[in-house]
């Protein structure tokens, strides 16, 4: 006996138009992309809209799955996509790339520089515009085109900011060390 | 596997949003990779942000719409939009077995008129005439037409409905009856048109009062009698096919069909229908 079969596995039996096999891959990862996507926007209805046309995606072509790393990191490049078509749609909804407002307790934030270390404390401390273009171009995967449409900026600007960025965190993290 | 994994409070934290950007981080990427996180972060219930049940089903409902059939694109061709291509083709009478069973009828029926004897031609004269209003008493008679329920449900003209059916199923089935009408010996094929074309009409007036699919099948019904008298009288097609037969048919056909606009309001309450 094998185990539940494995995304990609289900996948290459969604191309084989098995609807059960569609269902239990939506069980497994709409959950968590709509958390992931719900950090991004604050409108549900949107986050349900992409969520939506995510596993339509995945629906009408599972096969551009090209079986290399992890089909969660292939879904989630579809959902944030989505997720940006369906901002861009909508002028009246803001993305929240870099969200500011939630600080961490005290004791949290001694948990965080055990674990994190430096690099941590360091992404604290980038402006949140600064933190926005990290997020959508280093953590979520998108390109500078995409993340200057989610943000709402140049793509000239996404890239200086990212590149300021990532010299702060590096001076940083080398004051850190030394 | 690293053997790391979202602890608890960590995982609390991600769902509530309280957590940093680089712890965020952290669990987000590792939940990528990391299965058992991810089912974790699903079956915190609290979590759900959005209602996950509605969105698949909704999804699916996007994901199994089936290709419109070859009719609805024909119609969508024809300039109809959508929506209400869609609605006129998922009548019952538009699934090609009905089509293609009434095709078959009449093809026997011609068949019996020109192989000769005269029963053949009156077989054909009788059947003829009365399948166009069977068609479009069946594309909408909501016992044979599931579809018909939600359709009516939501605010859509009901007589808009109707007449959107009877055309299509009238453009269906009338070059068939009179193409069979062809291949019949001794008359010309139009003149199955107006019999045909005034029950229709009889049969929308009358099912301003009583289902569509009774209102044809007593019209059939009639139909059939009159000629199976006048088959015993006088053994003669012309006589039902007179001018004077067909004018009454004429006029049958316009004054019905006044008739059903008249009482186009009662289409629109459709029930109860037993």
């Amino acid at each position: 006996m094998d185990g539940p079969p494995s995304d990609a596995v289900l996948l290459l039996r969604v191309a084989e138009r098995d609807v059960g096999a569609f269902r239990a891959l939506y069980e497994r990862h709409a959950g968590w992309l709509a958390l992931r996507l719900a950090r991004r926007c604050n409108d549900g209805e949107l986050v349900a809209d992409a969520v939506q046309d995510t596993f339509v995606a995945v629906w009408q072509k599972p096969r551009s799955f090209r079986g290399d790393g992890d089909v969660a990191a292939w879904l989630w490049g579809i959902a944030i996509r989505r997720l940006v078509s369906r901002l861009r749609r909508r002028s009246d909804v803001e993305a929240v790339f870099g969200r500011s407002e939630t600080v961490p307790a005290a004791e949290d934030e001694v948990l965080l520089s055990v674990e994190y270390g430096d690099l941590g404390a360091a992404l604290a401390r980038l402006s949140p515009e600064m933190r926005a273009v990290v997020q959508a171009v280093v953590l979520d995967g998108l390109t500078a085109r995409e993340a200057a449409q989610v943000l709402d900026v140049p793509v000239s600007n996404v890239k200086t900011r990212l590149y300021r960025a990532k010299a702060q965190l590096r001076a940083a993290l080398a004051e850190g060390m030394s | 596997m690293t053997g790391w994994h979202v602890d608890d409070q960590m995982l609390r934290r991600y769902v509530e949003r309280v957590d940093s950007v680089a712890e965020g981080a952290s669990v987000e990427q590792h939940l990528l990779t990391c299965e058992r996180c991810r089912s974790r972060v699903n079956s915190a219930a609290y979590a759900a942000v959005v209602d996950l049940g509605a969105v698949l089903d909704s999804t699916l409902a996007a994901v199994e719409v089936p290709r419109p059939s070859a009719f609805e694109r024909l119609l969508r061709i024809a300039g109809l939009p959508p929506h209400e291509a869609r609605m006129v083709a998922v009548a019952s009478a538009f699934r090609g077995v009905w089509l293609v069973g009434v095709a078959t009828v009449l093809a026997f029926a011609a068949l019996a008129a020109k192989v000769g004897d005269a029963g053949g031609l009156w077989f054909f004269l009788g059947v003829a005439p009365i399948a166009p209003c069977l068609l479009v008493a069946f594309s909408y008679d909501r016992r044979w037409d599931p579809a018909l329920e939600p359709e009516l449900a939501t605010p859509y003209p009901a007589l808009r409905l109707v007449l959107l059916r009877t055309i299509a199923v009238l453009a269906l089935a009338l070059p068939v009856v009179l193409l069979l009408g062809l291949v019949v010996p001794g008359q010309t094929p139009l003149v199955w048109l107006l019999p045909a074309v005034g029950f229709v009409a009889l049969v929308l007036a009358a099912s301003t009062w009583v289902s569509p699919l009774n209102a044809a099948f007593t019209v059939s019904g009639a139909w059939l009698l009159v000629v199976g008298l006048v088959v015993r009288r006088t053994y003669s097609a012309g006589v039902v096919l007179e001018p004077r037969i067909q004018v009454a048919f004429l006029v049958l056909a316009v004054g019905s069909f006044c008739v059903f606009l008249a009482r186009e309001r009662h289409l629109s309450q459709l029930r109860p229908w037993r």
